[in-house]
């Protein structure tokens, strides 16, 4: 069935989704002690710095601490997602349960360090500014609601974009595969949107990456 | 890569092999660091990476097999072992096999068209690095070489002192001189001052007598014109007169 490319890989037996997740970082050259390094790895430098960089730009001192985290996360994500793109590989943020365990704890990271060190600036969050004086309780459970879906709303995200593009490159190889002994002519047409829709995905998982590690860094400039 | 957790792995599981093998395999543990002490200075990064052909092969691969097999033989391998998966169906075409195409037709045109402009980056990061570095090298050379110029000429500068201290004597001495003539000419005009002050009494004082006794005359003498004298006088005045005048009229 079209689900089986999501299922966790195992090899007689042995789950190997360990090795799955944590090998697309092995792909990274580490840096040695080298003052100029090859191209790869000066490329690696420049590409880190520039994302650290963008993400720490809005953030004070204290958010500083945080740069390790979101950037070596960005990586995971970026080398995950573009990898998986591949033929016969699996994605592990396919996958509900991986995407949650980053969400969640990260996003309660944020919101404990913001109640704990500036409480009522966390909770005046709840309450835009200017809203007319009988809206404010309709408000404040509006954005509660809205405070307490994010970590949902960031795991399912990268999920359901992920999925949803292999899904439809799955389906529409699928399609052009079996239409071209019957009706080349279509099947060639399905495999122009095929790659199209494969151009696309791969600006998906970029974006799709990016998006993540920027939400939280967003939820981190609120309450730090 | 896996050979790294393979090669991180290995030395300690392959001592304990028995010894021909353990001596035969010693070398793959070989370049593995096990220790930090290697800092500097490392070799030299080799110019360009290896050769490859096709963006995947390497360029040794063919030279391995040329003697036997000449030029078109890793072509045949290959070729010969793509038809063996696929006749035996090891290697089943599926929807797969397409998606597959799409991806790779992707990865290979993003390569080609932007590949020499990112090794163009890249290079230029690494140039930038070298030569801010030698920029400040260079810049320490010139500012001792700088230091080192205005030191001699320092020295130049020394050599010419005894002129400038003759020059300064000299223009000491003029000063004083000058000094010593403006003083004797303002004692001169003092001098001057003070002898022409005494002539100047003389002379009034001489002024004075001789006025005095033009008056005491004139005086004296107006006082001893009697009428009777004025009277005369006036007379032969007037009958001058008429002498001149009829002495005049002739004339015209």
């Amino acid at each position: 069935s079209f689900f089986d490319q999501f299922s966790s890989p195992c090899l007689l037996g042995i789950p190997l989704i360990l090795l799955s997740t944590l090998f697309p970082t092995l792909l990274l050259p580490s840096p040695n002690n080298r003052w100029i390094t090859n191209r790869l790895s000066t490329l690696q430098l420049w590409f880190i710095n520039f994302i650290t960089k963008q993400l720490m730009m809005p953030l004070n001192k204290n958010g500083h601490k945080w740069a390790l985290i979101l950037t070596s996360l960005m990586m995971l994500l970026l080398t995950i997602n573009l990898l998986g793109l591949l033929p016969y590989t699996f994605t592990p943020t396919t996958q509900l349960s991986m995407n949650m365990a980053l969400a969640f704890p990260l996003w309660l990271a944020t919101l404990l360090t913001g109640l704990r060190n500036q409480p009522s600036m966390s909770l005046g969050h709840l309450l835009p500014e200017g809203t007319p004086t009988p809206l404010i309780p309709a408000l404040i459970l509006i954005e509660t609601t809205s405070l307490l879906i994010r970590p949902l709303a960031l795991g399912v995200r990268l999920t359901a974009n992920l999925t949803a593009g292999h899904l439809l490159i799955q389906l529409i190889s699928t399609a052009s595969a079996v239409l071209l002994p019957i009706i080349p002519a279509v099947s060639i047409l399905t495999t122009t949107i095929l790659l199209l829709l494969t151009i696309l995905e791969v600006a998906v998982a970029m974006i799709q990456a990016y998006v993540f590690v920027l939400l939280l860094s967003l939820y981190l400039q609120e309450n730090i | 890569m896996l050979s790294r957790l393979i090669l991180r792995a290995a030395p300690a599981a392959l001592r304990s092999l028995p010894p021909p093998v353990a001596v035969g395999v010693l070398h793959t543990t070989r370049p593995v660091h096990t220790s930090q002490q290697r800092l500097a200075p490392l070799p030299p990064l080799p110019e360009k990476g290896g050769e490859v052909r096709h963006g995947l092969i390497p360029e040794e691969f063919f030279q391995f097999l040329y003697p036997k097999t000449g030029v078109t033989g890793p072509y045949m391998l290959g070729t010969g072992l793509l038809l063996y998966f696929l006749s035996k169906e090891i290697y089943v075409i599926n929807h797969e096999t397409i998606a597959a195409a799409c991806i790779l037709s992707v990865i290979i045109y993003a390569v080609k068209k932007f590949g020499a402009d990112v090794a163009a980056f890249a290079d230029k990061l690494n140039e930038e690095k070298m030569a801010n570095a030698l920029a400040v090298k260079n810049g320490a050379i010139k500012s001792l070489e700088d230091a080192i110029e205005a030191e001699k000429k320092e020295q130049w500068r020394v050599e010419g002192r005894s002129f400038l201290f003759d020059a300064k004597r000299n223009n000491v001495a003029m000063l004083l001189e000058t000094n010593y003539r403006e003083r004797l000419m303002t004692v001169y005009n003092e001098v001057k001052k003070r002898l022409d002050y005494q002539v100047a009494l003389q002379h009034l004082k001489r002024q004075k007598e001789q006025d005095h006794m033009i008056q005491w005359v004139e005086k004296n003498v107006v006082q001893s014109i009697t009428p009777q004298q004025q009277k005369e006088s006036i007379m032969k005045c007037i009958l001058d007169l008429k002498a001149l005048s009829k002495s005049a009229q002739a004339a015209v």
